[in-house]
């Protein structure tokens, strides 16, 4: 395992540059640099900030010595401050001279978006597995078109358009749900309780949401898994020695059919963090997809590349968690009998 | 083909497509308004015969609208669509016929795309640039190209080792017609289902960015932008948010439906009832 573990870190190194490198290019996509155009600035911006940008990216020094300064402030983690009034560190907190703390963007967003994607993960693995395996059981009958016609929709239907629909509907027209924001008006006066009921409340339309289109996807793929497995001699072999179906279902072929989900769900995750943009912003909740939207309106250049770095890296440590956890749930992988 | 139109899934996806496409054609034609007419005498009119899906916070009319933003929708899916597609086939060809270092190079470059919020890069480079109609279908198609390429390249290195491509390349075929004589044509139908399934999210992309202000620009029509309005008033006019959102819904349906349902049909181990 401990081999297994080493040689996947060792494949990070290289995606990492890679990643190093395509920020950069966006960076250098605006013509001239980004301190000059029109569209890539705002024009309120003071000749003092653009004169911040051009040292923070050091764009007075030669491409490769620009790109060598972004890599290892990349490797310390190290993206500089907001170019907003506040000017708060982009990643992590920093005392400053008189021994404050500033609380960093990216370390406040950070847990807000992962609790939902966590979240909405969840929700996805509950509802999806249920409805794929009652789908591939009845192939082909009422229950299985029921939940093709489920699928087909909820992959269709756009995630921002129901939004605005179960916000209109359940928080303007009935009023049962917040539509804005975390908390409620004095959550701070509640018990612990009380918090996590109004938290709950706050998250229910914006995690459905993220999950919903995942929904579909899944429990197709849990469909199709399921079928494959079902065909295999082993299932035979086992209905044919007396099994009772159930047992045929749950115990043989669902342990077998689950195996490609774990790698399916570590690659759910870039699709969740991105898509948590929209839900985000509508719901005004101040998770990663707020602050990456706030950024790029204000062109607040420092916040997009800290968190489209961020956001690149946490993908990266989502793959290797269910790459661990498939070599760990599959003894095969972890032996390199099978790739 | 005609085994595809026997597919339910691929027979209603393209009834869906074609209607979708026809209405888009032939928008100048049916359109009863100026799609960008102002008309302050009729502001938020909910619909009736002479406005069959209302009029706007500008008093425009709805219906016209509509029909001129699905014409942008489409043309942006398709256009997007087409640079993926490209890019895709010719960096998977690259890959699976040349394999090594190069393979080795293009395939981390999928990787570390892939590892990169999609949604996250496409605001990022809009952030650099000015969201126009063209941008947005460039950084739409230079940003969902991968799983063509992964695709392409996988039936290439299994095409290879096969007898009619051995056979051609010992009577001494070169490399360009090996390419585009065998692998390439026998390699197309997943290519076909990858761009179908494609149009239908980069339709939904270009809606959601457009949603956000980040994507067609007003006062051109796209149905993302007619229910950013519609957001604003969604209390006094259901119309301005229902209509727009159920197109995008049925255009991504039909696509995915044609997809899947050409996969189905194209696929000879889920062809009929059992599989193998």
């Amino acid at each position: 395992m401990i081999r297994y573990l080493l040689k996947r870190l060792f494949w990070m190194v290289p995606l990492l540059i890679g990643i190093s490198l395509i920020s950069f290019f966006i960076m250098h996509l605006a013509p001239g640099d980004i301190t000059t155009t029109e569209a890539g600035f705002n024009p309120k911006a003071s000749e003092e900030s653009r004169q911040k940008l051009r040292e923070l990216y050091n764009l007075d020094k030669p491409l490769i010595v620009q790109y060598g300064l972004w890599l290892k402030r990349m490797g310390t983690l190290d993206f500089g401050t907001s170019f907003a009034s506040h000017q708060r560190p982009v990643f992590w907190e920093k005392k400053d001279d008189q021994g404050n703390v500033n609380p960093g963007m990216i370390q406040e967003a950070l847990p807000v978006t992962l609790l939902i994607n966590v979240l909405s993960l969840l929700l996805i693995v509950v509802i999806a597995l249920p409805l794929g395996v009652i789908s591939a059981v009845h192939q082909n009958r009422p229950p299985d078109r029921a939940i093709t016609v489920f699928v087909f929709v909820g992959f269709a239907v756009p995630g921002f358009w129901l939004a605005l629909i179960l916000m209109y509907w359940l928080g303007v027209v009935n009023p049962w749900l917040p539509i804005s924001g975390l908390h409620g008006l004095g959550h701070e006066n509640m018990g612990v309780l009380g918090r996590l009921w109004d938290l709950g409340k706050h998250l229910a339309i914006p995690v459905f949401i993220s999950a919903l289109s995942g929904l579909a996807g899944i429990s197709l793929f849990v469909r199709n898994g399921m079928l494959d497995v079902l065909h295999q001699d082993y299932i035979t072999t086992a209905r044919a020695k007396g099994l009772p179906e159930n047992t045929v279902i749950y115990r043989h072929a669902l342990r077998n059919a689950l195996l490609p989900l774990i790698t399916l769900l570590g690659l759910s995750i870039p699709g969740l963090i991105g898509g948590s943009v929209i839900a985000e912003s509508l719901f005004a909740i101040p998770g990663m997809g707020k602050l990456f939207y706030d950024a790029v309106l204000m062109r607040d250049f420092p916040v997009i590349m800290g968190i489209l770095t961020i956001g690149a890296a946490l993908t990266l440590l989502g793959n290797l968690l269910a790459d661990l956890a498939y070599a760990w749930a599959d003894p095969r992988v972890r032996r390199g009998v099978v790739q | 083909m005609s085994r595809a139109m026997r597919n339910p899934l691929a027979f209603w996806g393209l009834v869906i497509i074609a209607i979708v496409l026809a209405l888009a054609l032939l928008a100048p034609v049916l359109a009863p308004y100026d799609p960008d007419a102002i008309d302050v005498k009729s502001i938020l009119l909910p619909p009736s015969t002479a406005h069959w899906m209302g009029t706007d916070g500008l008093g425009r009319d709805v219906f016209s609208r509509m029909l001129f933003g699905s014409r942008i929708s489409l043309l942006v899916g398709f256009v997007a669509v087409g640079i993926a597609t490209l890019i895709g086939v010719i960096l998977g060809a690259i890959s699976g016929y040349y394999r090594g270092w190069v393979d080795v190079l293009i395939m981390r470059l999928v990787d570390v795309m892939l590892s990169i919020p999609t949604f996250f890069l496409i605001l990022a480079v809009i952030a650099f640039l000015t969201p126009s109609i063209w941008n947005i279908m460039i950084v739409i198609g230079l940003t969902s190209w991968m799983g063509v390429t992964r695709l392409v390249r996988a039936e290439f290195l299994s095409l290879r080792e096969r007898e009619f491509v051995l056979a051609s390349a010992t009577l001494g075929a070169r490399d360009h017609r090996l390419i585009f004589r065998h692998l390439l044509p026998n390699s197309l139908t997943p290519v076909i289902v990858s761009s179908v399934l494609g149009v239908a999210s980069a339709v939904l992309i270009e809606s959601g960015l457009s949603f956000l202000g980040l994507g067609v620009q007003p006062p051109q029509a796209s149905w993302g932008n007619i229910l950013t309005e519609g957001k604003e008033y969604i209390q006094f006019a259901w119309w301005l948010s229902f209509f727009p959102g159920m197109a995008i819904l049925l255009t991504v349906l039909g696509y995915n439906l044609l997809g899947e349902g050409l996969r189905d049909a194209l696929d000879p181990r889920t062809n009929g009832k059992g599989k193998k």
